[in-house]
């Protein structure tokens, strides 16, 4: 069967996990360059975890998923934009913490309740195959109204982050503007969480964001190419997975993963190469 | 012409912790100044300056600022900005108009054409397209004054502009600083630490160190 008749039988077939990859890749990618450029790449796998975790809370007590994931992910987001002198340990080891506290309990909560290994699975690794129109209303009215604002507010969110002080001092309230982002990440790390699982979450945050950004040079270039990466490598992760019978999420985390290896190295030695020539 | 003082400390406190820096200083930063702030490593140059941006809490005591209606412009050290942010020298320097335009401004014609003249002025017009990590780091601190400039504030306050500078950019930058303060009359205060140079370019010297903080003439100081 063609590439084209395998796509469109793909979507025909499994219309939320298209919907659903396609708004958490863009929402995620362009949250990621912050991240990535903010070098807070850790927050993000913390957060992941969180949310996580707060799935399996959901899942053991009986509430919604996102009201689970959105409860820890806010207080680690709390956690997070408290002020450094109020922290006593550096924040890469509240992070590590963090991240590691979440996922025991992730697989601790679980243990407890009686689900067995593939519920675990599930949630760590998600699987975009089986997302429900439920999965895809929580990413619509998470993902798309936190993109939206990122991009409205995009010039103090950038100035807060690029040179806090010098911003502060302009005027910016770099504090609002951090904690804002901080929050909106929480958000949309939450929402997709259930759908994607924290290894997911976490690629479109980083990897995909990383590739972005050897790629171009200015912040809207960056930010689209980042976005438009995203998007391309889930779908086409995505048909993968259908063509090989191969699950969803993992293939989608080794093509941006490859991709990034990719641009990376054709980087390098196009560098090498102008190097030698001049 | 306002005669207020730029900066008035009485009895100012500040500490990191349990550890103060600055214990119950006193000091008047006239307006007009171009004043360096020179002292040993440690001795709280930085964190007066930064106290008096508001940027640092202090413990005791109260900072009066008038800087004249605009907010001050702050030059930070280079090193503060990480280079793997895809902005151009052209972006950093409109960066400095936000005071303006705040979150939905617009970069109109008449905004442009004052950031295209600053750049000429500081010499970055060929550079304006490069990202600001791609700048050797006199050209870095030379974009970042000019996104102080750009304000059009009538304090500038640069924490060691000169730190990591080779001889010549150094003699370049601060050429620029003078400039500032004699032809547009800007209250320039920076960190600095050669007082050999601060006696070239400055009639009075602000000392930091243990004895406290004290505004000194740079002869008394060069005799």
């Amino acid at each position: 069967m063609s590439l084209i008749g395998d796509a469109l039988s793909f979507a025909k077939l499994f219309p939320e996990a298209v919907i659903c990859g396609t708004v958490m890749a863009a929402v995620c990618s362009a949250f990621g360059v912050f991240v990535v450029l903010k070098r807070v790449v850790f927050i993000s796998i913390a957060l992941s975890e969180a949310a996580t975790c707060g799935l399996a809370l959901a899942l053991v007590y009986h509430f919604s998923p996102l009201a689970g994931s959105a409860l820890v992910t806010g207080a680690v987001v709390f956690m997070l934009t408290l002020p450094e002198k109020r922290q006593h340990l550096p924040k890469d080891v509240v992070l590590g913490t963090v991240f590691l506290l979440a996922s025991s309990a992730s697989v601790l909560l679980v243990a407890q309740s009686g689900f067995g290994l593939e519920e675990i699975k599930a949630m760590l690794y998600g699987d975009l195959i089986v997302s429900s129109p439920r999965d895809r209303w929580v990413l619509l009215l998470t993902g798309l109204p936190s993109l939206a604002v990122l991009l409205l507010f995009l010039r103090p969110v950038l100035y807060a982050f690029l040179d806090r002080e010098a911003a502060c001092v302009m005027g910016v309230r770099c504090w609002f503007w951090e904690g804002l982002f901080f929050f909106l990440l929480g958000l949309v790390v939450s929402g997709a969480s259930k759908s994607g699982g924290a290894l997911l979450v976490f690629c479109l945050l980083v990897v995909v964001p990383a590739t972005a950004l050897l790629l171009a040079r200015r912040l809207w270039a960056v930010i689209g190419i980042s976005v438009a990466l995203g998007v391309l490598t889930t779908w086409a992760g995505l048909l993968a997975a259908y063509r090989a019978d191969l699950p969803a999420n993992p293939t989608i985390i080794g093509l941006a993963c490859l991709t990034l290896m990719g641009v990376a190295l054709i980087r390098a030695t196009a560098a090498k190469f102008i190097a030698r020539r001049n | 012409m306002n005669a207020t003082p730029v900066i008035q400390c009485r009895g100012v406190t500040v500490a990191y912790g349990r550890d103060v820096v600055l214990d119950r200083i006193d000091l008047t930063v006239p307006r007009g100044a171009l004043l360096p702030f020179v002292g040993p490593n440690g001795a709280g140059k930085t964190t007066l300056l930064k106290a008096c941006l508001g940027l640092i809490p202090h413990q005791g005591g109260e900072i009066l600022c008038d800087f004249g209606g605009l907010p001050p412009a702050y030059v930070p050290q280079q090193k503060q900005i990480d280079p793997i942010y895809p902005v151009s020298v052209r972006d950093l320097v409109r960066m400095g108009l936000y005071p303006e335009i705040r979150c939905w401004g617009r970069f109109n014609c008449g905004r442009n054409a004052r950031v295209a003249r600053i750049l000429t002025r500081f010499g970055l017009e060929e550079h304006q397209h490069k990202h600001f990590g791609e700048l050797s780091g006199g050209l870095r601190q030379k974009a970042l004054l000019a996104r102080a400039v750009v304000t059009q504030a009538s304090v500038l306050v640069l924490d060691e502009p000169t730190a990591g500078l080779d001889a010549t950019s150094e003699a370049d930058l601060l050429n620029l600083i003078r400039s500032l303060h004699e032809d547009e009359g800007k209250t320039v205060l920076w960190v600095h630490h050669r007082l050999d140079q601060c006696v070239a370019l400055a009639r009075q010297v602000c000392l930091v160190d243990k004895r406290g903080v004290r505004l000194t003439d740079c002869l008394e100081v060069a005799s």
